[in-house]
């Protein structure tokens, strides 16, 4: 069951949340050597860990084995930040119905699929309960097939560069009833895969989300 | 002079319009048009066949000189042809000229090489593409003067990877995805991996012995096994299971 952590119940969390940053440390520095993100106490956290960060933390067994995370884009990203030249083409989004989505990973020993297929049911069901339209991510260019054939809807924001040796791309996942149908079709779930405790409030002002785009509209 | 940015442009306007061919034909049209202005004369959709399969059987696409196929399938070239052999050990996209092959010893490989500079088939850039079940298959684009640099290799790259997309989409469901087993026939063939029979099976899921069976059953249908053993061997071989 994949549980969701936010501000507002994070206090459910707090020893979660360390061993979920001390798991990314083992992960995004230990074996996939982005070293640029590497901490003294061995805990990876960076610029979009915050009050605003929606983290997907997959717990089995009483241990984290998966996870990944979400960021307003109405917040300064790491697309805008750090790679906004993969962006060059259509440009960084900056929407409340946009998203960032990064730090996805997965515990070695569980790698053999179902998980994957219920973190990526996982952000379908939250985005669609919350009005999240889509979800923009920076990714290794070999992510995209497999996005692809689970039933994932890309579309890319610029040419691939070179990161840390490996190519890679910035796109927009959209976000729709019919993918996560098809994602939990092909894992064999049935039901939600959220687990929602403590105090919840909506991800979006949606009065903001209609002033805003009735704004844009008439400009 | 081509700059980044119309690359860019032009690779995104590309990938928009394919959304709307509805033929794999048409996606194989657009893109021979698009690889074209690049120098690409020869384009081809494939994956990359296990021990058991034929590469006629995995093919999802191609516009290639009729006479090179059919010496290729005949002389089985892709189990030797380098650039096959690299594909399956990257991610990343490469010149056909990058495949390392040891011209002094490696003859089938040599010949294969020679073979293909005879149909002009000496120049040309492979897409990797890795899907589920780390499924390994290709786009590989031919020519003879082609746009290959630093700022077009990315929007290729890209191209391609959609392209490929496009094509699988388009074509019947079951080609490359024709070995997916239901979420319960991998978990009978996890158990069955372990030395389970059918009956521990039955005990372990909750499930009667006959059900087991019967899964194990259509998951060596759809593995093309000759037995039980048999169809845990090709879930481990084709990474369906992990060991």
């Amino acid at each position: 069951m994949i549980h969701i952590i936010t501000a507002l119940n994070r206090h459910l969390y707090e020893a979660r949340l360390e061993e979920l940053f001390r798991l990314r440390h083992e992960i995004f520095v230990g074996e996939r050597g982005w070293k640029a993100l590497e901490k003294p106490d061995g805990r990876e956290i960076d610029d979009y860990d915050n009050t605003d960060s929606v983290y997907f933390v997959a717990i089995d067994d009483d241990r984290i084995v998966g996870g990944h995370r979400l960021y307003p884009t109405t917040k300064p990203t790491m697309l805008g930040d750090v790679f906004p030249h993969l962006a060059a083409v259509r440009g960084v989004p900056e929407d409340e119905a946009t998203w960032e989505w990064s730090r996805y990973f997965v515990v070695k020993g569980k790698r053999d699929g179902k998980l994957n297929l219920a973190l990526l049911a996982a952000v379908q069901e939250l985005c669609l309960e919350e009005g999240i339209a889509e979800i923009s991510a920076v990714m290794e260019t070999w992510w995209l097939p497999r996005f692809q054939q689970t039933g994932f809807t890309v579309r890319p924001l610029g040419l691939p560069a070179l990161v840390n040796n490996e190519w890679t791309m910035a796109g927009i996942i959209e976000i729709s009833a019919e993918t996560l149908a098809h994602v939990k079709n092909a894992a064999g779930i049935h039901g939600s895969v959220l687990v929602r405790r403590g105090p919840q409030r909506p991800l979006i002002d949606r009065t903001l989300v209609m002033v805003h785009r009735a704004t844009r509209a008439g400009a | 002079m081509a700059v980044a940015d119309d690359y860019g442009r032009d690779a995104l306007d590309f990938i928009e319009d394919l959304d709307r061919v509805t033929t794999a034909s048409a996606a194989m049209d657009a893109m021979e048009e698009a690889f074209g202005r690049f120098g690409f004369r020869t384009l081809i959709v494939t994956g990359l066949p296990n021990p058991e399969q034929r590469f006629e059987q995995v093919v999802l696409a191609k516009r290639w000189p009729a006479e090179w196929f059919k010496l290729y399938t005949a002389n089985d070239y892709i189990r030797v042809d380098p650039v096959a052999r690299q594909c399956r050990r990257s991610y990343n996209p490469f010149e056909w000229s990058e495949a390392p092959f040891n011209r002094e010893n490696d003859k089938r490989a040599l010949e294969v090489m020679n073979r293909a500079s005879d149909f002009n088939m000496s120049n040309g850039f492979i897409i990797p593409v890795h899907g589920e079940n780390a499924r390994d298959a290709c786009v590989s684009l031919g020519g003879m003067h082609l746009d290959l640099n630093r700022r077009s290799k990315p929007a290729l790259h890209l191209m391609a990877m959609y392209g490929f997309e496009r094509v699988r989409k388009l074509l019947a469901p079951q080609t490359l995805t024709q070995t997916r087993l239901t979420p319960r026939e991998r978990e009978v063939l996890v158990w069955a991996a372990q030395g389970k029979s059918a009956w521990d099976i039955g005990g372990i899921l909750g499930i009667a012995q006959r059900t087991a069976e019967e899964h194990l059953a259509a998951a060596g249908r759809k593995l093309r096994a000759s037995n039980r053993v048999h169809a845990v061997a090709i879930a481990i071989r084709d990474r369906i299971i992990e060991p």
